[in-house]
């Protein structure tokens, strides 16, 4: 048992924010008994479309990006169907059960988890809400390119939301498309590459038929917040630093899961990864209860996979090693 | 009052497993003897009885010695011994002891063993008390299981404070054809467990939309029998989300057959395929509904007798109807066929949508 729990289970930046974002959260908590300034909000949305690389009128801000999905199910699933993948991000999967009276995911199947293009079109036989998650959480692939997003962005009947929750580790965007596409929406976050879960800010670049819609839905967020998010945005050296660590120490765990005479380590398989977690399918029996027992905290998938499978976040280099010696311990025993 | 528990070991489930036999059934664990194989069942045992936390609400009615009775007397726990068995142990040991434990009144039997362990449990036992199946066999494809050890500690306790039952199914693997890296199976029966709600993971927020496997079967069934045309004839397969379906109906169902019905009203009892035939020729519009055995995802395989390739040529793919429960789906990598057809089992191939709740679909991979 460790002294400390490692935590590898809610793909979180490891790193705190830098002293200069800490600074600014500090500076808000000096201001706590007033709501945000809507010239404020304005700034924020400013910064994170020069970071996005469009204007700042397709910005929409939100105290998360799960409750922008959730928003957006709860407005347009009403007579269309909502079509989404499966596995995904488990509070999208949530919300279109609780709000979607129709309701199609495309199934992504091991050993590839692939979205194949002819399923999709299949899938999009009448109106639709069409979610997907790219890269997807939890198997890290990347599902979406750019001639599937056209071609759906083409069909007047479907609205599209791609969400983009791991951008900055994939690298891939299809933001640029908004301004032409109005029935589609990208959805993104700070709370990962930016070291920022606490603050919870999440934004969508949406095309004019989101816009009319939920572009009302949060007037303020929390002043702390705020400040951090405009501090992070306008220094981001320190973002990028860590995505590149993180993606560095991926590849490493990748590697180490990946030993072994047969290139697995003892018949554990690692799929390919676009963000800052890998999934893992493994033959050890109950493998996230008795890793937590042993200290590290990982994502159990057994609510949206076949039994084995674990998601587990890129950590430090430190966390990593932890995880790793307590999986192989949970190998041999 | 305390709860009275059955135990039963296969001591010789799993040997197959470390010297690559697959299973111990016949012959085959003599082979596995003289290849050195050591038992499995002590530690998954051990580690079942190590986990219960509510073992001061139990007393325990076991099998003789390796059976059961070693590990439970190595406990502080109260014990009595039922029936006498030999050095070597056979499935009529289970099957008998099993069949007393009811006799005596056990509310509960927990069994350690494998699937050839589950179908003697179950031909002793059928649905008259709920079992716990712990995992030590060779061959576990039957979803009657728990995960793991611990899991099937965790489903005790569930029984204990009071969990409700849900039928799971018992397979039968043919063991010649698993050896040759095919999976044959067909549905044998089902067993009553206690159902223990997926756990949930640290830190996320509780699920208000978590519903029981009986909820999700009545789901679809009623959104199935809404589509329902009178006009068209519906082959449905075996199994418990069929008769949800029959349910819903007001109909009996054939657990493990195949029933024929129109218009609301029953035209077939567990029909064979000669039975079918006829009913085509007096119904032209008609679909099958089937849903996949758990495990391994069939929904044609070679164990089902009565949708043979004839009958689903007859009937067409775009007429075949796939339901299940969303917790059935995701234990699943994809559904297969294997009909014994290869040329059917590639047109069967591919995507098809299943029916995992009330107008809620899954597009799924169908391989052969």
């Amino acid at each position: 048992m460790l002294s400390e729990t490692i935590d590898l289970h809610m793909n979180e930046m490891p790193y705190p924010p830098p002293e200069h974002v800490l600074e600014a959260a500090r500076e808000a908590l000096t201001k706590l008994n007033r709501y945000a300034d809507p010239e404020e909000m304005g700034r924020l949305r400013e910064l994170l479309a020069q970071y996005a690389g469009v204007p700042p009128r397709y910005l929409v801000l939100s105290p998360g990006s799960d409750l922008l999905l959730r928003e957006i199910i709860h407005t347009f699933s009403q007579g269309r169907k909502v079509v989404t993948v499966s596995p995904s991000f488990f509070p999208t999967v949530q919300a279109v059960k609780q709000f979607a009276p129709r309701r199609l995911s495309m199934r992504l199947s091991p050993p590839t988890f692939d979205l194949e293009r002819d399923l999709m079109m299949d899938a999009l036989d009448e109106p639709s809400l069409l979610i997907v998650d790219n890269p997807n959480n939890p198997t890290g692939r990347m599902l979406l390119d750019r001639r599937m997003v056209e071609a759906i962005a083409e069909r007047r009947d479907v609205f599209f939301v791609i969400d983009e929750a791991y951008y900055e580790f994939s690298g891939t965007t299809f933001a640029d498309m908004v301004a032409d596409c109005p029935r589609l929406a990208i959805i993104r976050t700070m709370d990962k590459a930016f070291s920022l879960a606490g603050a919870r800010i999440g934004y969508a670049i949406a095309g004019e038929v989101f816009l009319d819609a939920i572009s009302d839905f949060y007037p303020f967020l929390p002043r702390p917040s705020l400040y951090a998010a405009m501090a992070a945005l306008r220094n981001s050296g320190y973002m990028r630093e860590n995505v590149r660590q993180i993606v560095e120490e991926r590849e490493r765990l990748q590697q180490a899961l990946c030993e072994g005479d047969e290139g697995d380590l003892l018949g554990t398989r690692v799929y390919p990864s676009n963000t800052n977690f890998l999934l893992v399918r493994t033959k050890v029996p109950d493998v996230a209860r008795r890793l937590r027992e042993a200290g590290v905290l990982v994502s159990d998938m057994s609510r949206q996979l076949p039994p084995g499978f674990i998601r587990v976040s890129v950590g430090t280099p430190e966390e990593n090693d932890a995880f790793l010696a307590a999986y192989k311990s949970l190998l041999i025993q | 009052m305390k709860k009275t528990v059955g135990l039963i070991v296969n001591p010789v489930a799993g040997m197959g497993g470390s010297v690559g036999l697959k299973g111990t059934d016949g012959e085959m664990y003599e082979k596995a003897l003289a290849l050195g194989a050591e038992p499995v069942t002590p530690k998954r045992t051990s580690d079942l009885l190590a986990h219960i936390e509510h073992k001061g609400a139990l007393t325990w009615l076991v099998a003789p010695g390796k059976m059961g009775e070693r590990y439970v007397a190595e406990r502080d726990v109260p014990f009595s011994v039922i029936e006498e068995v030999g050095e070597e142990t056979s499935p009529q040991d289970t099957k008998r002891i099993a069949e007393k434990m009811v006799e005596r009144g056990v509310e509960l039997l927990i069994f350690v063993g494998g699937d050839g362990t589950a179908r003697d449990i179950y031909d002793a036992v059928d649905s008259e008390v709920p079992v716990v199946g712990v995992p030590a066999g060779v061959k576990v494809f039957s979803s009657a299981f728990a995960l793991s050890a611990r899991a099937a500690a965790e489903m005790v306790d569930a029984f204990v404070e009071g969990a409700e039952v849900t039928e799971e199914e018992v397979l039968d693997i043919d063991e010649e054809a698993f050896r040759e890296d095919r999976l044959a199976s067909r549905l044998y029966g089902y067993l009553l467990v206690p159902e223990v709600r997926t756990s949930l993971q640290p830190g996320k927020a509780a699920s208000n939309v978590s519903k029981s496997s009986t909820e999700s079967k009545q789901e679809i069934a009623a959104y199935i029998v809404e589509q329902m045309d009178p006009e068209t004839l519906y082959l449905l397969g075996p199994g418990t989300t069929l008769r949800a379906v029959t349910d819903e109906l007001d109909l009996p169902k054939t657990l493990l057959g195949v029933d024929a019905v129109r218009a609301g009203e029953l035209v077939g009892e567990d029909v064979n395929e000669s039975d079918i035939l006829s009913l085509f020729e007096r119904y032209e519009k008609r679909k099958i509904v089937v849903t996949p055995i758990g495990g391994n995802g069939f929904i044609f395989g070679r164990g089902s007798k009565q949708f043979t390739p004839t009958v689903i040529r007859q009937v067409g793919r775009e007429n075949v109807i796939v339901v299940g429960t969303r917790r059935k789906l995701n234990d699943l990598d994809c559904l297969r066929v294997d009909t014994g057809d290869l040329a059917l089992d590639e047109a069967l191939s591919g995507h098809m949508r299943v029916t995992v709740g009330y107008r809620e679909e899954m597009m799924v991979t169908v391989r052969c």
